[in-house]
């Protein structure tokens, strides 16, 4: 009998506690796949923002329509320079009272909106070229001011930043609530089958060869406990993915993702070694005893 | 015969490898050397206790409750340590073995209990296999071996039934069949007929005879005289944490005698 079938021996003999430390551990693991799922789009959004470079191009009041057409030829002539997009004071204030219909900003009149250009570019601009190009632009007498969106950049990064911290944390934290669940598991386990470990130390068992088969049930535990949040964020994922993201992906102009799978299958085993570790500490008193 | 457990095929399993000590088979199985033994400092139970087993031997070991039966038979399969004295098996020296030794001690000693100490919700063939499975001898191996110790305890065809579901004297034999199916060089009886009636308690010790007859030797703790009456055997009287050496057995009690 190898060590497999007698881990799935064990199970069977104790499906009920099993299933429920699967339950739990997954339970604890949810929160981390969470965090990580909004890890994973944040930073798909910065990258986004990175790789498309953009900036408001704020004209003065009076600006003619034939400054704009120049201003835009221009740009357009401009190496890096993707796409130009004349935007009036009216579709301005049109553009964010449709965003958001707030009492204050209907009551604004069409001046409180400067007219722009805005502007995308190709390729990751450096912060070097980006500020080059800004300080050309604003050499332009039509030119009033520019808004290079550095700020949001930095507040992504730093949200970024968060996130990973918070999903660090939870990954701790996770890892306790593993380690206690599998332990408590382990625990009654041990205490029901005490009379298979004594007989299997009294026929000649190694140590070795006593913890094996609880080493596999920890491992099936933290395992599925993992693989049971993956599925159960999933699902919830699924179920947002039509409406809520749609607005996130045009606000954005980025379609949210379900994490990769190899972020997946690293959760996984994760979950699986964490179960290890929890039954190899459980099973250390006992078999020291 | 029960396969491969003739004397002269005993290969002692102590040491791994292939190292066979061919000495060792002409060297007493088991020698206690002024033993001591206390779990209480002002009672030990073993005090000075001497006694040596030679190879293919059936040994009674006799005395009231608390006399140390079970204490001597621990010290064997080194559940317990000695205090004082030593304890040589098949020449190797119990107490000085490491603990990583300690299973190999073990896979030469077949021990049974008063209580059976049987997996209750395993079958009776995943019962007996067990000391082979440690064993890591093949599957197929296994199944022929725990069929052939089936038929040899007299529970042929029992095989898939749960230990649960068999009578004492069912169990019983289960457990000597645990006992023997690794062929070990010897086997300890731990009050074996404790939990059985007179005409079971018999049976089970024919069992232990049909097993000792292929050359193991057996040490059997028992308070039950009336089982020494049946066959003059070595018995081994324990009094006052000594051994009092009885090598051609009891006198058999008297007709009514207790």
């Amino acid at each position: 009998m190898t060590t497999f079938d007698r881990a799935l021996r064990g199970i069977r003999s104790d499906l009920r506690a099993h299933l429920l430390s699967v339950f739990s551990v997954g339970v604890a693991f949810v929160c981390l796949v969470a965090t990580l799922l909004v890890v994973v789009n944040v930073s798909k959004v910065q990258d986004r923002w990175q790789s498309i470079g953009r900036l408001s191009v704020y004209l003065r009041p009076g600006t003619d329509e034939k400054q704009v057409t120049e201003l835009e030829t221009a740009l357009r002539g401009t190496t890096g320079i993707q796409k130009v997009r004349y935007l009036s004071s009216e579709s301005a204030r049109r553009e964010l009272l449709r965003e958001d219909s707030d009492e204050i900003l209907s009551g604004l009149p069409e001046q409180a909106f400067p007219a722009s250009l805005e502007v995308e570019t190709t390729e990751p601009a450096t912060a070097e070229r980006r500020q080059r190009l800004v300080t050309q632009l604003g050499t332009l007498p039509a030119v009033e001011s520019i808004e290079g969106y550095e700020n949001y950049g930095k507040k992504l990064s730093s949200a970024l930043v968060s996130g990973v911290s918070a999903a660090l944390v939870l990954a701790f934290v996770v890892l306790l609530a593993v380690i206690s669940v599998v332990s408590s598991t382990m625990r009654l386990s041990l205490q029901r089958r005490r009379l298979e470990i004594e007989v299997l130390r009294l026929v000649g068992a190694t140590d070795d060869y006593v913890r094996r088969p609880f080493l596999v049930e920890g491992l099936a535990q933290g395992a599925l406990g993992a693989l049971f949040a993956i599925f159960l964020v999933g699902v919830l994922y699924l179920l947002l993915h039509g409406t809520v993201f749609e607005q996130f992906s045009l606000l954005l102009g980025v379609s949210p993702s379900f994490l990769p799978l190899s972020l997946c299958l690293g959760l996984i085993l994760s979950g699986g070694c964490m179960g290890i570790f929890a039954a190899y500490i459980s099973l250390r008193k006992i078999l020291l005893a | 015969m029960f396969p491969g457990s003739a004397g002269s095929s005993f290969r002692p399993l102590l040491r791994t490898g292939n190292r066979f000590d061919r000495d060792a088979a002409d060297r007493p199985v088991v020698v206690f050397e002024d033993v001591y033994k206390a779990f209480r400092s002002d009672s030990p139970v073993l005090r000075g206790f001497s006694l040596t087993i030679e190879r293919g031997e059936f040994v009674f070991v006799t005395g009231p409750s608390g006399s140390g039966k079970s204490t001597v038979l621990k010290l064997l399969y080194a559940a317990e340590n000695v205090d004082q004295g030593r304890i040589l098996f098949l020449g190797r020296e119990i107490g000085r073995l490491g603990a990583a030794s300690i299973p190999y001690l073990r896979r030469n000693i077949g021990v049974v209990f008063q209580d059976f100490k049987l997996v209750d919700n395993w079958t009776v063939s995943e019962n007996i296999a067990l000391p082979l499975e440690v064993l890591g001898l093949p599957e197929r191996l296994i199944q022929r071996r725990v069929g052939e110790t089936l038929e040899r305890v007299g529970l042929s065809g029992r095989g898939r039934d749960k230990a649960l579901a068999l009578s004492g004297g069912e169990r019983q034999r289960v457990s000597v069949a645990r006992a023997i199916v690794a062929e070990p060089a010897m086997i300890l009886a731990d009050e074996p007929t404790g939990n059985l009636d007179p005409q079971l308690a018999v049976d089970i010790l024919g069992l232990f005879e049909d097993i000792h007859a292929t050359g193991v030797t057996v040490l059997f703790a028992t308070h039950d005289r009336s089982l020494l009456d049946i066959r003059p055997r070595r018995v081994i009287v324990l009094d006052e944490g000594r051994a009092f050496d009885v090598p051609k057995g009891l006198e058999p009690a008297a007709e009514g005698a207790a």
